[in-house]
């Protein structure tokens, strides 16, 4: 060490005084190190010890589930509720999953395992299907459906995939005719080929008979026959219209057009949503009627109007042609025009 | 006790760390755009500014003075202050996660937060206790998260407000902090 220091302090500086001062910076250097160290430990520590919540969680929680996206556990589908799994919400929501995605997911949570709320599985597997003779094409049941199993268009026939539905019966609710049925599949195989058509009549459950059944007791709202202007309908309809001022309307096809009559899919919600059972439905498709026959008329009335311009611009041909019948002078220089004329064609005919 | 009383109004309201001491004006004005992300950096800074007194007075009185190393001082505290925002900054990612989104790069920043190394050099300064200390940090914290919820208020206020155009952003923000400030000066008076 000695010899280091004398390297730098040469002309009989004190060495004592060095030594102290290179042991100062040593000893600084030490605990600054030494405080830096165990800042980077504990900070080490804590971030193991954390659980971070983002991404890695979610998704190992989303694979355990069964990804049949039936919303039965109230969420719109499974990596809603995985995301709220590892929030804190209870991880016995998911009947598909049955009790063996509950253990899964106590073992990967660390919680204790809970007994599977409202299990279904003993229950038979269930689909639906549409009557095509009543759809309507009116596109609600689509963006209701979670796991998108349902094709159609607007004005068009919808069906139901049914490999790929899940039994949720979540499109049975916003259907305005009720012309979905839950359908009992008799095993998986049976669901698998889509032999559905072997399934016995009296096994198919119509969700218009329960909601008669279950209508029935209610007391009829008492019958109003003018529109009290609540805006009930308004909200209602899916084609964004407004129903009531269709109604309000009535009689004036140009302001009825002016309002989109046209893009009435007559879906009947505005019917159901109606206080005053105003039967908006049917005067509307009536209003599309007497559009639909005034168009027929205006393009009859247009044809007419087509021909008789015709038939008065061939009158006044012919009356011109009489009027401008020549006089005697001129009438030896048309006859030589027409002499040309006619020598013009015949110059022109062998060539043709 | 009424010395603590005493640390804490005094922090709080006559050596306001914002509005008369001028420290910590990076987020005082980079993180007020809105309330609840105002209300998001101040709870993150209270718990650092807090910790950050105690933890400073513990290496302070503990290992710098024990081994003569009071010139190292600004650095032992900066390598405390960036462990406790670190810290605060992984309690925020696992439990709000939304928060952190809001909060971004200002949490990073609350290490360089004058206010937090000035606190811890002042502590040391005018020979706090350790309780006074931690006194004094919360005090602190509490004085800047008010002017930081007050301001962020008022700017959600001037966001609506007819502003001449030539005052509008920044010039109005800094001529409401002014005025602020002026006012903070006021408790000067009844020291």
């Amino acid at each position: 060490m000695d010899a280091i220091l004398s390297l730098f302090f040469e002309h009989g500086a004190s060495y004592d005084s060095a030594y102290l001062d290179i042991l100062q910076v040593l000893t600084g250097m030490i605990a600054i190190v030494t405080l830096g160290g165990a800042t980077a430990f504990m900070l080490t520590y804590f971030s193991r010890s954390f659980p971070s919540n983002s991404g890695p969680v979610v998704e190992q929680v989303n694979l355990l589930l069964p990804q049949t996206q039936c919303a039965q556990c109230g969420f719109p589908g499974c990596l809603p509720y995985a995301e709220a799994i590892v929030a804190g919400d209870n991880i016995n929501l998911c009947p598909p999953g049955g009790q063996e995605t509950v253990d899964a997911l106590a073992k990967l949570l660390g919680r204790s395992s809970l007994s599977l709320e409202n299990d279904t599985r003993d229950e038979p597997r269930t689909i639906v299907r549409i009557r095509e003779s009543e759809c309507i094409g009116c596109t609600l049941c689509l963006p209701a459906c979670p796991v998108d199993a349902i094709i159609g268009a607007p004005q068009r026939l919808h069906s139901v995939i049914e490999q790929t539905c899940t039994g949720c019966d979540l499109c049975l609710e916003p259907c305005p005719v009720d012309c979905i049925d839950i359908i009992v599949v008799k095993d998986e195989i049976a669901s698998d080929n889509a032999v559905l058509n072997k399934v016995a009549p009296d096994q198919i459950v119509t969700k218009k008979a329960a909601k008669q059944a279950k209508a029935l007791p209610e007391q009829p709202l008492p019958t109003m026959t003018e529109c009290i202007r609540c805006d009930a309908c308004e909200t209602k309809c899916p084609k964004d219209l407004a129903p009531q001022a269709l109604y309000w309307a009535k009689g004036s096809l140009d302001m009825l057009q002016e309002l989109r009559i046209d893009d009435c899919i007559e879906c009947k919600l505005c019917d159901r949503a109606c206080p005053s059972n105003l039967p908006l439905t049917q005067i509307f498709i009536d209003e599309k009627a007497r559009i639909q026959q005034r168009k027929v008329e205006l393009a009859e009335a247009e044809r007419l109007q087509v021909r008789y311009e015709k038939h008065a611009a061939r009158v006044l041909t012919q009356s011109k042609k009489l009027r401008s019948r020549p006089n005697k002078s001129d009438r030896s220089a048309i006859l030589q025009s027409l002499m040309k004329e006619s020598t013009d064609t015949s110059v022109q005919d062998p060539s043709e | 006790m009424p010395d603590t009383l005493t640390i804490l109004f005094s922090t709080i309201f006559i050596n306001n760390f914002v509005m008369v001491q001028f420290l910590g004006l990076c987020p005082f004005m980079g993180a007020s755009q809105k309330f609840d992300s105002a209300v998001g950096m101040a709870a993150a800074t209270t718990f650092v500014l807090t910790f950050a007194s105690a933890a400073s007075y513990l290496v302070e009185a503990y290992l710098l003075v024990p081994l003569n190393l009071e010139y190292l001082r600004i650095i032992a505290f900066i390598v405390i202050i960036a462990a406790l925002v670190q810290f605060a900054e992984m309690v925020i990612k696992s439990t709000q996660p939304l928060l952190h989104q809001v909060l971004g790069i200002f949490i990073p920043l609350i290490t360089t937060n004058c206010a937090v190394l000035g606190v811890a050099l002042l502590n040391v300064r005018q020979a706090h206790s350790f309780y006074e200390s931690i006194i004094f940090g919360f005090g602190a914290a509490l004085g800047f998260s008010l002017m930081l919820i007050i301001f962020a208020s008022i700017r959600e206020r001037l966001e609506t407000a007819n502003t001449p155009l030539p005052f509008r952003g920044a010039a109005i923000h800094m001529i409401t902090a002014g005025l602020l400030s002026l006012g903070f000066m006021g408790f000067t008076g009844m020291d």
